[in-house]
């Protein structure tokens, strides 16, 4: 009897491994290890699949199975797989990510001229320090800081991890600082703020040996501020020779060039699709 | 001896075809899987703050099935090469990762691809980034060595990250999330 | 018999070397070397510029005693590695205007062949009679001669860092510059459609543009697809305006319902000089009786422009763009130094023309961008 009963045992025992089951936490969060309960006896093969990584390893059933705080740094679905003798079994838990730590700042365009309603854009994705999205809303605090004047601040709560918003360029010309800021991370971006178009582009006269020296006024936007140098300025002069051009670029906010002439003439001033005043020379500037 | 001969003849005949059949036909379903683009529903209704584009809808569609078709193609036979087309950032660097693991482990995870629904509902105001929420359907297998270690259908439901490159959106990050309502 | 079969292969050498030598060409050579009239004696001298053989071609001359050989190699050879010295001469077309026993004014037509194209040009050439052969009395070279001067060039350098390949994806790269089309016009010409029109760069930063169009027929089916390929200035600095012009040779404007216009642009590391006047510009004839907008280019730096390119845009009365046309400049542009220059216009164009505007494309070999 007790032979038949030690047989019979024995046939079940593989049955017994072979049902073995994986009891993971309902939710981990990533970089934290932990343990998996699991039932049955016996050798198995653990296999923890990850978004990330793949981990295998020999284990005991009916023993917990540690899980390293490495193979868990990744958030997603995961599934344990424990093969025995018996089969295989499995279970599968989401593992979230952890507290913020890095934000991704996108800053758009590089360049933006002054007094633009909506021009620059600011997008921020918040993750955690294994780069995992972190979904949980959480505060964004975007600060701007222009070259001249007060530190604008705009706090945005993130939605699935990106935060964003729009803001107009100030009126006046040069770099603005814009940082995200969450929890102890913290980005900076700089956005030249550019002057616009030319505005009363006025130029003047001066006979010379050679001809005509013309210059602009300081050329300058409607704002004030001063167009960039190296913005090219176009001077067209028509006499009795026929008609002169010249394509000079601003030097020390002022476009000047030289210009032959013969007797009466007609000089006109542009940049861009900007137009400038007309000088008439012969019967005197 | 002329029957016998002729009688070997179509032996050879018949074994040749054989061969030849056995070794084209693994190649031929490959051919086949390797061209079928998953199927992918782009839902743009309720995207913000920027408005979509007709063609960048369709741009996003394409390039995104071709990332799936990609990603499978790479779990299947652990070649982290067919991640370049369609993948970039920590998306890439995590698969590429997880292919080095299933090759030191000779683990290897097919995708049987049976659509996703995909709703867009985050695009930045330059253009820069767009978010998708994908439903995926997916038979999942996974193999050690040539043994089935697990199966499922699963409706597995996925963040979605995608940056724009010169000629086609990348997926910068793919991360499988509980499920949730569109 | 002995000396029968050298006498006959001598022969027949000679023959076979008379033939050759017809063959080459040789008695069109010869009766060229004669010059005996003042059509041969041009046509050897241009056959001798053909060949580069400047020695012959010097010694052909009238006038040799008046200047150096040097000078002679130079006006016709180029200099200052400018577009002639990379060309050569391909054909001539010579033909008398004005003829005596002795004195003769012939017109000649030099085709240039060169890295951008044919270029043309017209001479003319006075031939008098020395004896029983025609001379060339060749125009005593007036070649620039620079002073040497200090010319202060405190130009404006762009120079572009673009974000590195360890750079977060975050961190933003420099945004290509912002150009706009301004104008688009599609004309019709006897065997092609052409798109002209006008590109601004909008932006503080230089920008090299290129211009695509993409002929659309009734079903929006595109038809073909050109670029401006050197029809525009690329390089645009700052506010900069450039004409452009895309050919579509063999299509008809009625076969085209629309015109896709796209306009690429990235940023390019590029310096505001040279400046380059273009002075004295008004619409003329050439010799030949073709309508052209001639004038002169002064290089205003202190660096020698090796290659220009002029780009001429026409408007008319509504200030439309009507036509746009190019020429290269085969001089190099000396500092200070004018070099005239001119450009066709189609008859049928000059009649609509109210205004006009040059813009000169350089290059120059030291140019760092």
């Amino acid at each position: 009897m007790l032979r038949l009963v030690s047989f019979c045992l024995l046939l079940l025992m593989p049955g017994l491994a072979a049902y073995a089951e994986l009891h993971p936490p309902a939710q981990v969060t990533a970089g934290k290890g932990f343990s998996i309960s699991s039932t049955g006896s016996g050798d198995a093969t653990f296999y923890l699949l990850a978004p990330g990584h793949v981990a295998k390893r020999e284990v005991k059933l009916g023993q917990d199975i540690a899980v390293d705080p490495a193979d868990v740094k990744k958030a997603g679905r995961y599934l344990a797989v424990a093969c025995g003798s018996g089969g295989c079994n499995s279970a599968a838990f989401y593992v979230t990510a952890a507290e913020p730590d890095k934000v991704s700042f996108l800053l758009h365009p590089s360049r933006v001229r002054v007094r633009t309603n909506d021009a620059i854009s600011a997008t921020a994705l918040v993750f955690d320090k294994f780069h995992n999205l972190v979904l949980t809303p959480v505060t964004v605090d975007f600060k701007v800081v222009p070259k001249t004047g007060p530190t604008i601040s705009r706090q945005v709560k993130s939605n699935r991890g990106v935060a964003w918003m729009r803001m107009a360029s100030t009126p006046k010309e040069g770099p603005v600082k814009v940082i995200a800021e969450v929890a102890k991370a913290s980005e900076a971006r700089v956005i030249q703020q550019v002057a616009s178009d030319a505005c009363n582009l006025r130029i003047k006269a001066k006979r010379t040996a050679k001809g005509v020296l013309v210059e602009t006024d300081p050329v300058r936007d409607c704002s004030g501020n001063a167009v960039p140098d190296g913005t090219i300025v176009s001077f067209a002069e028509i006499d009795a020779d026929g008609k002169t051009t010249v394509d000079a670029p601003i030097k020390k906010g002022i476009a000047r060039t030289e210009l032959p002439v013969n007797g009466s003439a007609k000089i006109s001033v542009a940049s861009g699709v900007v137009i400038g005043n007309e000088i008439s020379l012969g019967g005197g500037l | 001896m002329s029957t016998i001969v002729a009688l070997s003849r179509r032996w050879v005949l018949l074994v040749g075809l054989g061969l030849l059949a056995a070794i084209a036909f693994p190649i031929f379903l490959n051919v086949l899987r390797a061209d079928s683009l998953p199927q992918v529903q782009l839902n743009a209704d309720s995207i913000e703050p920027r408005p979509i584009e007709e063609l960048t809808g369709t741009n996003v569609t394409r390039d995104y099935a071709n990332a799936w078709r990609d990603l499978a193609q790479a779990l299947d036979k652990n070649q982290a090469d067919h991640l370049d087309a369609y993948f970039t950032g920590f998306a890439k660097n995590n698969f590429t990762q997880k292919i080095s693991d299933q090759k030191t482990t000779g683990v290897h995870v097919r995708y049987v691809d049976h659509g996703h629904k995909v709703k867009a509902f985050f695009y930045s105001p330059d253009g820069g980034e767009m978010q998708l929420l994908d439903k995926a359907q997916l038979e999942i297998q996974v193999y050690d060595g040539g043994k089935l270690i697990y199966q499922e259908d699963a409706a597995q439901d996925y963040l979605v990250l995608m940056t724009p490159g010169a000629d086609r959106w990348f997926v910068r990050s793919l991360e499988p999330i509980a499920g949730s309502s569109f | 018999m002995k000396a029968f079969l050298p006498i006959v292969i001598v022969v027949a050498t000679a023959a076979l070397v008379a033939m050759a030598w017809v063959q080459s060409g040789g008695l069109a050579l010869h009766e060229m070397r004669s010059a005996g009239t003042p059509e041969e004696a041009v046509e050897a001298l241009m056959t001798d510029i053909q060949s580069r053989n400047w020695d012959r071609a010097y010694a052909r001359l009238a006038n040799s005693n008046d200047f150096e050989k040097q000078l002679f190699v130079r006006d016709l050879g180029g200099s200052s590695g400018s577009l002639r010295t990379y060309s050569s001469l391909q054909s001539f077309r010579v033909w008398p205007v004005h003829a005596t026993a002795d004195d003769a004014t012939m017109r000649v037509r030099l085709n240039w062949s060169s890295a951008v194209g044919p270029l043309d040009d017209m001479r003319d050439l006075h031939v008098k009679k020395e004896g029983n052969v025609w001379k060339v009395v060749w125009p005593k070279p007036q070649l620039p001669k620079v002073p040497p001067q200090v010319i202060p060039v405190n130009y404006l350098r762009w120079d572009v860092i673009g974000r590195g390949a360890t750079d977060d994806w975050g961190v933003q790269n420099v945004d290509n510059p912002n150009v706009r089309i301004t104008s688009m016009n599609a004309v019709e010409r006897p065997d092609r459609v052409v798109i002209v029109g006008e590109v601004v760069n909008e932006d503080t930063v230089p920008a090299y543009v290129n211009v695509n169009a993409t002929l659309l027929n009734s079903d929006s089916k595109a038809m073909d697809q050109e670029g401006s390929f050197d029809m525009i200035s690329h390089t645009l600095l700052p506010k900069q305006v450039s004409p452009y012009r895309i050919d579509f040779p063999g299509f008809h404007l009625k076969q085209v319902k629309s015109v896709r216009m796209d306009v690429k642009a990235m940023l390019v590391p590029a310096s505001a000089d040279p400046v380059i006047a273009v002075t004295d510009q008004k619409m003329d004839k050439d010799p030949l009786g073709k309508n052209v907008l001639r004038g002169a280019l002064v290089n205003q730096s202190g660096q020698t422009v090796n290659i220009a390119q002029v780009l001429a845009v026409y408007y008319d009365a509504n200030g439309k763009v009507i036509w746009v046309s190019d020429g290269y400049v085969d001089q190099a542009l000396l500092p200070q130094v004018a070099v005239p220059f001119a450009v066709d216009v189609p008859d049928d164009v000059v009649s609509k023309i109210q205004n006009y505007h040059v813009l000169v494309n350089h290059y120059s070999i030291n140019e760092s961008s």
